[in-house]
């Protein structure tokens, strides 16, 4: 991937350990381990089984899934940038996918349109929540945690309202293009794409702009200083209430975006999107190094973490691992890359880079 | 009878305060709660089949109501204790149908794993420093890995047909299930009221710098704690095998959300510090009612859900209300 690290933190600079001669080991930096371990993987699985260098068996459909836990990861990342959670990011992608699916079906609309729809409902509930969080000072884990819990009630009972109660029948116009056909469909003369689902594109889009937004614009690092510190960013005159409300309408933007891109991968906007989100939205960013503390985000980590979730649960796949191996080892990647990150907190310890 | 109210020697008194209002207002909705199901249902509510089917299935959430709220005590939250729930089970039963072992022997090991595994995430949150919430997440999908390689897709059943017999037998009209629960919360209650174990994990939780500067042990109170919900949440498993009947890597799944919906409105506060045996006991009832309500009336068992969730964050917003603002 072209971009350059997206590691963001503001008034703290220990977070650019790997360039600064007084920082960090540049192993220390979990987003180079991540790298390493990806990378140790792919060689491992494709000695072990040919197979996972299968273009159309194996590395189109990774970078599906790929393209969408990355979403998932950035739409936790979001919130997590103020310090504060989302667990009710599988029921915003499932009630946005739901107004899409709807969309379609009652307007017959363009698939751009759904999409839009998808990305309003996803904000609006996601500034739903940053709203009845700052107007109540509740903490945001209850705030999501119930919100989840009534949206679970209603998006059964949306789908139940709307179709036979499982999934939208309806296929939009392109919806299979995007599920079926990779770059390498669509040749200028003799040069076709790679083999690159029309989907990753997208997602990639998506990446850059939370890196940029976290990165350089206003608004992304108000949000960041807000997380690092409640009162100093108050007293500072950054518009506290107004950060947490866009950074959670951001959250549920991208679980929409999830959501409406899970649907296409599945073929169908049906009541199960999102069922499997809340996992990978944590784990790709705390395995990039992005803590629940708030204050510092890595957006290239996120799509890291994403990336070795993925690798993980296709290459174990292909060795007919079962369901319960996967969820052992996958929990167990995460607790050693947790120790990890504590092995570069003693590091920076000792080396005096107070955080 | 469970009623006690702990708040930490550090806590200030409005809190304990709020506790108490928290308290007697779920007192208050139970009994109209239940008041009003009773009338509009005819009376239906008070036939002793009735009663005894809501205090049965009454006895798992609030336990687990319970294992959650002992970390949130310290100010940690436990992801693990519903699969947890599943994997005492599904081992304990596993002892009796594949190993032969009696349930003297299986019980007592279910209790084990879950305070095992309590114990690990203790030590692995004090060790990394990570957040409770993070380590208990990956623990979570191991052990709902190991649930699941127990016995697979299969389905354990025909265990220990005395041990099924005594989850439906009742006492005095009420369920045994229903009363180990009950001691359950009083030894809780009793734990963090009057042991200098319990008092120290309030205090961990409340303000862990004054803790410290007393000769408080913080690392210890997060592995004690940890240990302890690992442990009522084996319990909680014990419960689902003699209430079911029959077990399968699937138990727990559904436990994780009503297990933070309990203490929640039970007026327990996530920052640790404070907690209430009997907001959470009464909280899970009114959870429980909501199921019952949906039984009574024929209701879309979708609506649960929705219900519950407003409920939750009705409650939390009513409790902030009287409060005020005290964070972010």
């Amino acid at each position: 991937m072209g971009e350059a690290t997206l590691t963001s933190a503001p008034a703290a600079p220990p977070q650019e350990d790997s360039t600064t001669p007084s920082g960090l080991p540049w192993w220390a930096n979990p987003r180079v381990g991540l790298l390493v371990v990806i990378v140790a993987l792919v060689i491992l699985f494709s000695a072990l089984r040919p197979s996972f260098l299968n273009v159309d068996l194996t590395l189109v459909p990774m970078q599906a899934d790929l393209s969408v836990f990355a979403i998932v990861g950035l739409a936790q990342l979001a919130v997590l940038s103020l310090g504060h959670m989302n667990l009710a990011v599988p029921r915003m992608a499932a009630v946005s996918a739901f107004a899409a699916g709807l969309t379609y079906d009652r307007l017959h609309a363009p698939l751009v349109v759904g999409l839009a729809v998808a990305l309003v409902v996803g904000a609006l509930i996601g500034a739903l929540a940053g709203t009845i969080i700052t107007t109540t000072g509740v903490n945001s884990f209850v705030v999501t945690l119930a919100l989840d819990f009534g949206l679970l009630g209603l998006v059964s009972l949306l789908y139940a309202w709307a179709t036979d109660g499982v999934a939208f029948a309806v296929h939009p116009a392109g919806m299979d293009a995007l599920r079926f056909d990779t770059m390498n469909n669509y040749c200028a003369g003799p040069v076709c794409g790679p083999p690159v689902p029309l989907v990753v594109p997208i997602a990639l889009v998506t990446v850059v702009a939370v890196g940029v937004l976290f990165r350089r614009s206003r608004v992304g690092r108000e949000m960041l200083m807000t997380g690092s510190s409640l009162r100093a960013a108050r007293l500072s005159g950054i518009p506290v209430t107004r950060r947490i409300i866009q950074a959670h309408a951001l959250s549920g933007l991208l679980c929409g975006l999830a959501g409406f891109l899970l649907a296409i991968n599945n073929g169908a906007f049906s009541a199960t999107i999102g069922d499997q989100f809340l996992l990978p939205s944590f784990l790709a960013p705390v395995l990039g190094g992005t803590l629940l503390a708030g204050g510092a985000v890595s957006v290239l980590g996120t799509v890291l973490g994403a990336t070795l979730t993925s690798v993980i649960q296709k290459g174990l796949n292909l060795l007919q691992f079962q369901l319960d191996q996967l969820q052992i080892l996958i929990g167990v990647v995460l607790l050693l890359a947790l120790s990890l990150d504590r092995v570069r907190h003693v590091l920076a310890e000792r080396r005096g880079v107070r955080r | 009878m469970t009623s006690t109210t702990e708040t930490a020697a550090v806590a200030t008194q409005p809190r304990r305060s709020r506790l108490l209002g928290t308290e007697v207002i779920l007192i208050a909705i139970s009994v109209i709660a239940f008041v009003v199901l009773t009338v509009t249902t005819g009376g239906n509510l008070l036939q002793p089949g009735t009663i005894r089917a809501i205090l049965q299935y009454l006895a798992v959430p609030l336990v687990i109501g319970l294992s959650q709220m002992v970390v949130l005590a310290v100010g940690q939250m436990n992801l693990s204790v519903g699969v947890l729930t599943g994997l005492s089970s599904v081992v304990a039963a596993g002892l009796m149908v594949d190993s032969g072992l009696s349930p003297w022997i299986a019980v007592p090991a279910a209790l084990l794993v879950g305070a095992g595994v309590g114990l690990a995430n203790g030590v692995l949150v004090v060790l990394t420093r990570i957040n409770g919430f993070i380590v208990t997440l990956a623990t979570m999908t191991i052990i709902a890995g190991l649930r699941y390689g127990v016995n697979g897709t299969g389905t354990y059943e025909g265990y220990s047909p005395g041990l099924v017999k005594l989850g439906r037998a009742s006492v005095l009209g009420l369920p045994v299930v229903f009363l180990i629960a009950l001691v359950v919360a009083i030894a809780v209650a009793l734990y963090f009221r009057n042991t200098f174990s319990g008092r120290r994990l309030l205090a961990s939780g409340g303000n862990p710098v004054a803790a410290r500067l007393s000769g408080i042990s913080n690392d210890r109170s997060l592995v004690v704690a940890h240990t302890i919900s690992g442990l009522l949440a084996g319990i909680a498993g014990v419960l689902v095998l003699m209430l079911s009947g029959s077990v399968n890597a699937s138990i727990g799944d559904d436990l994780l959300l009503p297990s933070f919906a309990a203490p929640i409105i039970g007026g327990v506060v996530l920052a640790g510090g404070v907690v209430s045996v009997l907001g959470t006991c009464l909280a899970a009832f009114v959870v429980r009612l909501v199921d019952v309500a949906q039984a009574q009336y024929n209701i879309n068992p979708r609506w649960v859900d929705l219900v519950v969730g407003g409920v939750v964050l009705g409650a939390v917003l009513l409790s902030h209300g009287r409060e005020g603002k005290d964070d972010s």
